[in-house]
């Protein structure tokens, strides 16, 4: 899902920009001098591991390949703010090194990915009851990558209305195409986030009990009931 | 700094993508993911980068898992500075 360079009409990927220079402020502010010394070789390593799964497409069918994203699984592992800063990290990383999505549309990938995928994944994980927790980690993470998907199919619509057709995708191939396609990446990427925390609960459970940094104080709750 | 366990986990990740990746080859290699689909479907060709990057993800195992190893080695080190900027102060605080 990563956009390349002349997709986008420029005052779309503009406003990705913006968004992305708001929210990375105040991802910032919030995790800036709240790190526990003991996060932080969790996070990258946690970074290090998306980077290489990222790189990792398995098929779905229909000469169709997909990746894990991986923002639901670091929100829920160490809260929203710090995974958006995560996912932004080796993002910028992929783009920068590897050419792995275009350099102009970098603030767009940050908001479908980064931002949608940690805030999406965090808040639907929440919002399941603590008995149905590893329900609440799949449903969250399927959720992360639908929406981040409708997302992206919106913009590369919204380009091609406001160009006249030179920039983006018609609304018509676009939205359905991308949510049908995101719709088994997701479950891929809902398999593998499950399929790690549980792993994560059984071999290192203080991994989870880490505190997730959130906008005023810090979730202390674990992760998975361990 | 990282302890032992920390490592171990370093070292199960980069054999889980070096096993990975043959996957890759095997079943993934030649197909675009959802987005490139889509383009193919909107027939829309890929515009040349407004910035060429300087390294590739790689078309054969042993590159690829080359710069695996290396983008796993540069997300670990930028995270590590990048928290370690952010990190709590060692004082105490005051109230």
């Amino acid at each position: 899902m990563h956009i390349p360079d002349g997709l986008m009409e420029p005052t779309i990927f503009a406003i990705g920009w913006f968004i992305a220079i708001l929210v990375l402020g105040v991802a910032t502010k919030a995790v800036n001098k709240r790190v526990d010394k003991r996060q932080i070789p969790l996070m990258a390593t946690l970074a290090a591991g998306i980077f290489v799964a990222q790189m990792l497409n398995f098929p779905i069918g229909g000469g169709t390949t997909g990746h894990l994203v991986g923002a639901a699984l670091a929100a829920i592992l160490v809260g929203p703010y710090a995974g958006v800063l995560i996912i932004t990290v080796i993002l910028i990383i992929q783009c920068l090194l590897f050419g792995d999505g275009g350099i102009t549309t970098l603030g767009l990938n940050i908001f479908n990915m980064a931002i949608i995928g940690c805030f999406v994944g965090w808040y639907v994980y929440k919002a399941f009851p603590k008995k149905y927790e590893i329900a609440g980690i799949f449903t969250a993470s399927w959720m992360a990558v639908f929406i981040g998907s409708f997302a992206c199919a919106i913009e590369l619509a919204a380009s091609h209305g406001i160009s006249g057709g030179a920039y983006g995708i018609t609304a018509s191939i676009s939205i359905p195409m991308m949510l049908i396609y995101h719709t088994v990446i997701g479950i891929g990427e809902a398999i593998i986030t499950t399929g790690v925390i549980t792993y994560i609960a059984h071999l290192s459970p203080e991994m989870l009990k880490i505190p997730k940094i959130m906008l005023r104080g810090v979730s202390e709750e674990a992760s998975v009931n361990v | 700094m990282f302890k032992r366990k920390d490592l171990l986990m370093i070292s199960g990740i980069i054999i889980l993508f070096a096993i990975g990746l043959v996957g890759f080859f095997i079943f993934s290699a030649p197909y675009g993911d959802g987005l490139e689909k889509t383009m193919e479907e909107a027939e829309v060709e890929e515009s040349e980068p407004v910035y060429q990057a300087p390294l590739d993800y790689g078309d054969n195992y042993a590159l690829a898992l080359s710069m695996g190893c290396i983008g796993f080695a540069i997300t670990l080190f930028a995270i590590y500075i990048v928290s370690w900027l952010l990190r709590k102060s060692d004082a105490p605080q005051q109230h």
